[in-house]
């Protein structure tokens, strides 16, 4: 991850924005919404516990703390998607998604919920995703 | 074909706006760029775009979703960063759910 972070330092013009968007580490919920009502049914695991995006914060710290990188603003926003069903999640977890767990108690859950007779239903999965602005430093 | 609702309050393109201004009239470089989702957030507002990862078959989808409007400015390549044999300087770099 530093490599490809010092690759891209030598493809910005001086004073270049870098704009990296991930993940936080914290294992997403995933919820079920009834009404207005949200019911918590567990969390997404990962199969490597999400270390990818730890690692991914220790490489943007490395290239500052190297100094080719400053770190401007730091921030947190929510990403959230819906689904009709837990099948319908997992599809789109399948597809876009390899690492992502579904333990069988949660799925469990989520299906139990979902079989509530209040017509106005949804799975929601709710991500927080961390957003870093760096400035290329020079070399000299 | 996904069926699911991804990010239907745009919170995504609110951060975008926020903590980048949408890379408005820049030259931009987006490493991992999937399907194109992210870059058809932003690329209406930069002045031209390069959007790289090295998935052929979302490359071809991400150009495949281009808008027309958009096929001027905005050019997909399958390869990685670590081959990338670009020779512009970009003005800035989005690494989007890729580093």
């Amino acid at each position: 991850m530093v490599h490809a972070l010092e690759i891209i330092h030598g493809l910005l013009a001086p004073d270049g924005l870098l704009l990296d968007i991930h993940p936080s580490p914290d294992p997403p919920p995933i919820e079920v919404r009834l009404g207005d009502q949200y019911h918590l049914a567990g969390w997404l695991k990962e199969a490597d516990d999400y270390v990818e995006y730890i690692q991914a914060d220790q490489a943007l710290e490395e290239v500052v703390r190297r100094r080719l990188f400053s770190l401007e603003e730091r921030g947190m926003f929510p990403f959230n998607t819906y689904a009709d069903s837990m099948d319908e999640l997992c599809a789109y977890l399948a597809e876009t998604w390899q690492d992502a767990v579904v333990d069988d108690q949660v799925a469990g859950r989520v299906d139990d919920l979902m079989r509530s007779p209040e017509k106005d239903k949804e799975v929601v999965l709710r991500e927080l995703v961390q957003i870093s602005c760096l400035r290329a430093l020079g070399l000299g | 074909m996904i069926k699911v609702r991804i990010d239907p309050e745009n919170s995504e393109a609110s951060a975008l706006a926020q903590y980048a201004n949408n890379f408005a009239g820049k030259r931009v470089l987006e490493v991992g760029c999937g399907d194109g989702r992210v870059t058809r957030l932003y690329s209406p507002h930069a002045a031209f775009v390069h959007a790289i990862d090295p998935d052929e078959e979302d490359i071809a989808s991400a150009q495949k979703e281009l808008p027309p409007h958009l096929q001027d400015k905005v050019h997909f390549e399958a390869t990685g960063i670590e081959d990338y044999a670009g020779e512009n300087r970009f003005d800035a770099v989005l690494m989007s759910w890729s580093l």
